[in-house]
């Protein structure tokens, strides 16, 4: 890439001059903007400029070569397929006894999204079901069933029988845009099959979630507390129908209460918390914060399967996983300049739809590494629950997040998906198979935006939707 | 980000006129030499990897045809020869170019088919404790070029079904011991019909890499409308060429391949672990880059911008060539199997620092000649 003075000297002086539409100027230390920015730089100097099937796997652009060993030895933790213990290579044996995935690249395949079985025989690859019974914990976190504990194993290892499994089918749904164009969504339905430790139980509640993209997590752990505090409004004390609070969850790594900031409803506070969690309960990797293996009371072979050397997964094995994941960077945006992605960009916020996917935010000064720290970054999210509606509901609260309320997720990269991981589906379980249905599904607090969508004619909407690509 | 620069790149040339036109002109043509040189040298170099490949295929079927240890002896050394060439040419990767990203369609280059690693080798055949697994295994699924395509990395990256290491796997088994590399029996190929798969699986795996790296050849070749064509026009060109000699010196080489492997101590982490290869695709490696520095005219057009550190980059460069060929191997045994601090390992930690150091050179020389080189994209 060709570096141009003159070109430095325009941006100056456009930057100046668009100062008031952009938060980004000297003077004026604004920690965030609803303002969509004009620039391809999602991450600030983090960006990789990459729209190859490894978009979303590669280190932060200002990330030392010296660092890039941590890098990549956490990239070959996120890629080990664990086996069996006892095995031939000790380091990486200790998988389940119950598992749902023998990898995290299994579920976030090329640090990518997830999605439902494309058919009823398909198992779900990346994809699971969270489980819980009412009542909360002393933490404040959901209760685990008793004999399924927090979510459904459906594999297991020899000589373990795995816990069940769940299919789904669809209720094709209609509707109609303000122009007369009908549109059709699919509405999930779940069946549990092959339970081995009994049924449910009628006050069970259950949560699928496909798995989120995995960059770009750095970047969100470093925006300041008082940015996602001073976007909260959960009173709409502003009126404008939509509210929003942070989930406070538990955080087992600083022992205290925090804002969560990860997971589908930001059940989660640390990047290092959520990598221990995922290493737990979707592989069956022991760790130093789940010392003792996954195995409810009702289940005996899984209590007597052999272990292998504890925990499974070292502390500097969890620790490089953590660093990796923490600098993964997010891709650069594309065809920024594209008249139809400017127009799409001003509905997008004319809909409102950047009160809550909110384009601009900057970066602490301190953060937990200082390549992370001070960005301009276009993360499209407020990290804040809000109420999306009873049809988007999963029943099941998680911490402070009702069963209608869901986190909103970072929309940095969406535009990539059909790239990496080579399907559009969307949503919390995939249920929307383009970026239109996803719109269509939104209710509760986003319902007037989703209604300014559906009065848009064809070419706004395709304007918004390339918008959306652009990112 | 491309456009995004060019559209500034267009509003600074309307109003700097006054740059004077004979330095850009210099520049280009010094650039363009570069350029042409490294294209012309791709294209023989993807060539000469070619031929290998087809002289390790025509061993394969020689092997197939009369199993016996001498002709299973040919073919490994067939692999050992291709394997070499091959990794020179990862010069030429990283940055979206035919081996890596083949079309505007968002059709993949045929990296992942060709060299994906580490892989999990249960995915192809049997392994010490499971006789029954992998796709050789599975009567279900028919072996055909198209089951392999489709099956590599298909929901798992280390689900490796294709490519150098998949040959390497078929034809040396695992390596269980640090006294040798892996020691699979000829019988696994005797013409029975418990081996046709595996027979099979070999013989198209190995049509299918001869097949892939002609698609570079051709890409490559000159006078023709290919990428190359549009290679040498491209105002990104030399920032590629530079961008991927910092990346294979400081990522893939430095971090992925050598400094992993001392950090997580296991014998899988190197990266041609079947056959005890390793530190020949560390010292190809480098040859590679080395390749593209002195014998593009990189290294004479750098000297004119800034001779102090075209000789820094040169002593670095050869610092890492000799550090890389002075590893004691094979590399499992010798170094990852010795304890902390041993001397070996103290030995590739410096060949990692040398390395690093070069990577970032190169950064350096990439903004000698204005453009940015980076590592990490």
């Amino acid at each position: 890439m060709r570096k141009n003075h003159f070109a430095l000297i325009i941006f100056a002086y456009v930057s100046f001059w668009c100062s008031v539409d952009y938060v980004w100027s000297a003077t004026q230390d604004t920690l965030f903007s609803t303002k969509v920015s004009q620039s391809p730089l999602s991450g600030g100097e983090t960006t990789v400029d990459d729209t190859s099937r490894d978009a979303f796997a590669k280190p932060l652009k200002n990330l030392p070569t010296e660092l890039l060993r941590d890098f990549t030895f956490g990239n070959k933790m996120f890629n080990t397929k664990w086996v069996t213990a006892p095995a031939s290579v000790t380091s990486l044996d200790g998988l389940g006894p119950t598992f749902n995935r023998r990898s995290c690249a299994a579920c976030h395949f090329k640090d990518g999204r997830g999605e439902p079985p494309r058919s009823l025989d398909e198992p779900m690859k990346s994809m699971l079901i969270r489980l819980s019974i009412p009542g909360k914990t002393e933490n404040g976190g959901p209760v685990a069933h008793p004999n399924y504990d927090l979510q459904l194993n459906d594999s297991a290892i020899h000589g373990v029988t795995p816990e069940g499994n769940v299919t789904i089918t669809y209720e094709k749904i209609t509707g109609e845009y303000a122009d007369g164009t009908s549109y059709t969504l699919q509405k999930p339905i779940y069946t549990f099959n092959n339970l081995a430790f009994g049924e449910l139980g009628d006050t069970a509640m259950f949560s699928p979630r496909v798995s989120p993209a995995v960059f770009g997590m750095g970047l969100l752990d470093s925006i300041p507390d008082e940015v996602i505090l001073n976007l909260a409004d959960p009173d709409d004390k502003d009126n404008d129908g939509i509210s929003g609070r942070p989930n406070m969850v538990w955080d087992d790594i600083e022992n205290e209460e925090m804002i969560g900031r990860y997971g589908w409803k930001a059940n989660t506070a640390s990047i290092e918390q959520q990598d221990a969690d995922a290493a737990f309960g979707d592989i069956g990797l022991t760790n130093r914060i789940h010392p003792k293996e996954n195995c409810p009371p009702a289940q005996k072979q899984c209590q007597q399967a052999v272990q292998g050397e504890q925990p499974d997964i070292s502390d500097m094995q969890l620790d490089r996983l953590t660093f990796y994941i923490s600098n993964l960077a997010p891709p650069a945006r594309r065809n920024v300049d594209d008249p139809r992605v400017i127009m799409g960009a001003k509905l997008f916020e004319r809909a409102q739809c950047a009160s809550c996917h909110i384009p601009q935010i900057k970066t602490d000064s301190h953060a937990i590494y200082e390549e992370l720290a001070n960005q301009n970054i276009q993360p499209f999210t407020d990290l804040l629950l809000h109420d999306m509606g009873d049809a988007l509901g999963d029943g099941r609260p998680d911490f402070l997040a009702t069963g209608n309320e869901w986190r909103t997720p970072p929309l940095w990269g969406i535009g990539l998906v059909s790239t990496v991981n080579q399907h559009t589906n969307f949503l919390h379980d995939g249920r929307a198979r383009n970026l239109e249905e996803a719109i269509l599904w939104h209710g509760g607090e986003a319902e007037a935006s989703k209604e300014k969508f559906k009065a848009m004619n064809k070419d706004e909407r395709k304007a918004l939707i390339q918008f959306l690509n652009s990112l | 980000m491309k456009k995004h620069l060019l559209t500034f790149a267009i509003g600074a040339s309307l109003i700097s006129a006054s740059i004077p036109l004979q330095v850009i002109a210099q520049d280009r043509s010094a650039n363009e030499k570069i350029i042409q040189n490294y294209a012309t040298m791709v294209h023989q170099d993807y060539k000469r990897t070619y031929e290998d490949a087809l002289k390790l295929q025509s061993n394969i079927i020689a092997f197939l045809d009369n199993p016996t240890r001498e002709t299973m002896d040919e073919a490994k050394k067939a692999w050992l020869e291709s394997r070499n060439s091959y990794s020179q040419t990862e010069a030429f990767r990283f940055y979206e170019g035919p081996i890596d990203f083949a079309d505007a369609d968002g059709n993949e280059g045929p990296e992942g088919r060709l060299n994906a690693w580490p892989m999990d080798e249960a995915y192809i055949d049997y392994v010490q404790g499971n006789p029954n697994t992998g796709l050789v295994n599975n009567d279900g699924e028919e072996i055909t070029i198209a089951t392999l395509m489709n099956k590599n990395q298909a929901d798992d990256e280390a689900d490796v079904a294709t490519g150098y290491h998949a040959i390497e796997f078929l034809l040396w088994g695992q390596d269980l011991s640090l006294e040798s590399a892996g020691q699979r029996p000829v019988s696994d190929y005797t013409k029975t019909s418990d081996n046709e798969r595996r027979r099979t699986y070999l013989k198209l795996v190995t049509d299918l890499l001869v097949n892939d790296l002609q698609t570079l050849v051709k890409a490559w070749a000159p006078d023709q409308d290919n990428y190359a064509k549009d290679f040498i026009r491209d105002d990104d060109a030399l920032a590629n060429i530079i961008k991927a000699l910092a990346t294979l010196s400081g990522f893939e080489l430095a971090a992925e391949r050598m400094a992993t492997a001392l950090d997580s101590g296991d014998q899988e982490d190197e990266q041609s672990c079947f056959s005890d290869n390793t530190h020949n695709d560390f010292i190809h490696n480098q040859q590679g880059i080395m390749n593209v520095f002195f014998n593009t005219a990189l290294y004479e057009e750098l000297k004119k911008k800034d001779e102090e550190l075209a000789e820094n980059l040169k002593e670095q460069i050869l610092e890492s060539k000799k550090l890389l060929e002075s590893l004691p191997h094979p590399i499992d045994r010798e170094i990852l199997n010795t304890p902390k601090h041993s001397a070996s390992r103290m030995q590739m930690e410096k060949a990692i620092t040398s390395l690093q150091q070069q990577a970032d050179l190169f950064k350096k020389a990439g903004n000698a000649f204005d453009i940015e080189a980076s590592i990490n994209e």
